[in-house]
């Protein structure tokens, strides 16, 4: 019954005009009071109802992991495996020699088997960035690859001595105060008290088990601009919070940072997609 | 071409920071990760607009607090480093310590939008100006906001400023210590999560002045 409705919901969707849907402008992150009820409303009854419109996009991914030939892409457990990719990534790709995250690879591959240049690849990952509303095929397939995760335990090898090196790189940036208002990652995700940034709530990796709950239920769909937000783009709005210059999609420094955060989720199961205000 | 102008950029960067990042950085032996090989990560992530590459150039007190996980897990000797360095790093206005506007100053710190720029979406601008203030604290009475520093609702009163102190030698020496702490908050808390907004420029300090006027200021809604 589920199921129908949300292939419904793709469905009209669809119809809809994926276009149409897509061209909503660029949102502002302050909202006024009577939004701000009205999201939690809708928020508090889609979690009350278990509806999560996440999943309308592993719908559509489905379809576009096959478009873009991705079923030829090797997440490390064989050409077009998807079933548990998530819960062993990052790893090292000896074809790529590089250590490589979930977005990363699907990335690569889409150079490799869908004939994008590197330049099309950012645009593509990047198309729903800024916007609300918007429904982008490469959302759309991290959502798919990622679900086929659901129920896995993050086990991210440490013990190879790639990954590793990321990780401890990745660590490394996670502490660096930088950038013209002081910030590190830590300064918001870090310590034993629990702080508010105004009315949301932050995540510790000091705190036990709250880095994994952060990262394994990414991607995440959000109400308020309603749309999923991956992995890289949660990176990207955390990085422009700290006024550091614009990220870069699949970058080094994304791996790194996923090492580190994965590694530390090591053991939490995958879930998604998770849901937030 | 751009390429070029990075890379050129990139060199200035390194040369002029590697020197003392290798004296300072207990690059951690079992890690092996050079801190070179960090900062090449770091730089692989970010547009490539040089306009905007100066905001990766770390200064010492940025390098010492990156060693340390936390403010408590800090040794006494980098806390007195940070002290003496960032106490070098306050200017004042021109006029000296005076009172400024607490009007503009409550613009400034009501304005969520300062310094925060990206070249997608959002209609946030590199000339933006404003520190956010509400994210980490608690200001006016009713008025949400975040806990990460602390709660400055009446904080005016807690100084003890009145409409007949204000400009005594001791009001003003107050309004100068909550100047420096906004122009500098490093120089009284060594690498705390508030953001040194005088010294880095995000605030110019004429705008200091006037937060520090809203903060105390006896007709500011803070102190009502
Ligand atoms: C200025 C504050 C700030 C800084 C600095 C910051 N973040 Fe965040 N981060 C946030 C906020 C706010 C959220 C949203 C939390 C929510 O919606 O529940 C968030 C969410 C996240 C999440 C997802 C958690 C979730 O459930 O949505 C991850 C992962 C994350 N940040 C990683 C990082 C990393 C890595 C860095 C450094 C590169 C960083 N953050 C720096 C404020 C910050
Ligand atoms: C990213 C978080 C953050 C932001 C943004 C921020 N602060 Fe703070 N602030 C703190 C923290 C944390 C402290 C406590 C100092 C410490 O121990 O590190 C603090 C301390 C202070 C104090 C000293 C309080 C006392 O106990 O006397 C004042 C005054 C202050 N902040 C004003 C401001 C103003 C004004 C702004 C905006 C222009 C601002 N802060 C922005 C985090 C922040």
């Amino acid at each position: 019954m589920r199921k129908i409705l949300l292939t419904s919901a793709v469905f009209g969707l669809a119809c809809a005009g994926f276009l149409g849907y897509q061209t909503v402008k660029a949102q502002d992150q302050e909202l006024s009071p009577e939004e701000e009820i009205r999201l939690v409303q809708e928020f508090n009854r889609m979690m009350a109802e278990g509806i999560n419109p996440g999943e309308i996009w592993a719908e559509m991914g489905k379809e576009a992991f096959k478009k873009y030939n991705l079923d030829k892409c090797d997440f490390g457990l064989g050409p077009g495996k998807i079933e548990g990719a998530l819960a062993q990534l990052p790893r090292y790709f000896p074809d790529a020699k590089r250590v490589m995250d979930l977005e990363t690879r699907i990335g690569w591959c889409l150079q490799q088997y869908a004939g994008m240049t590197p330049e099309q690849v950012k645009k593509f990952a990047k198309q729903c960035w800024g916007k609300s509303q918007c429904m982008g095929e490469y959302d759309a397939i991290v959502m798919y690859v990622s679900m086929a995760s659901n129920g896995q335990k993050i086990n991210v090898n440490l013990k190879d001595p790639q990954v590793r090196r990321m990780y401890e790189i990745g660590k490394q940036i996670y502490y660096a105060r930088l950038g013209p208002w002081d910030f590190n990652c830590a300064t918001c995700h870090a310590g034993q008290k629990e702080a508010r940034i105004r009315a949301t709530k932050l995540w510790s990796a000091d705190r036990p088990g709250e880095a994994g709950q952060a990262v394994s239920i990414f991607p995440k769909y959000l109400v308020r601009w309603s749309q999923p937000v991956t992995m890289h783009y949660r990176y990207a709005e955390c990085i422009r919070q700290m006024r550091w210059p614009t990220f870069e999609p699949h970058s080094d420094l994304a791996v790194a940072l996923s090492a580190f955060l994965y590694g530390t989720a090591n053991g939490t199961e995958i879930k998604v997609p998770g849901i937030g205000r | 071409m751009k390429k070029v102008l990075f890379l050129g950029l990139l060199a200035i960067g390194l040369v002029g920071i590697s020197p003392a990042q290798q004296k300072k950085q207990p690059t951690k032996k079992e890690a092996g990760v050079k801190p070179e090989e960090v900062r090449r990560v770091l730089l692989s992530g970010f547009e490539q607009d040089p306009k905007f590459l100066w905001k990766l150039e770390q200064d010492e007190s940025q390098r010492i607090c990156s060693q340390y996980p936390s403010m408590e897990a800090m040794p006494a000797q980098a806390v007195q480093k940070v002290i003496e360095l960032e106490n070098k790093n306050i200017t004042y206005p021109q006029w000296g310590i005076a009172w400024g506007d607490w009007k503009e100053g409550k613009k400034l710190v009501d304005n969520p939008r300062g310094g925060r720029y990206a070249s997608y979406g959002f209609s946030d601008k590199p000339t933006d100006k404003g520190g956010n203030c509400y994210a980490c604290h608690l200001i006016e009475k009713g008025v949400p906001g975040g806990t990460m520093g602390p709660q400055l609702t009446g904080y005016g009163k807690r100084y003890g400023i009145t409409k007949e102190n204000m400009n005594s030698p001791e009001g003003l020496e107050k309004l100068k210590t909550v100047y420096k702490i906004v122009y500098n908050s490093w120089h009284a808390f060594p690498c705390s999560a508030m953001p040194r907004f005088g010294y880095h420029g995000s605030l110019s300090p004429e705008d200091v002045m006037n937060i520090a006027t809203y903060l105390l200021h006896p007709e500011s809604p803070v102190n009502k």
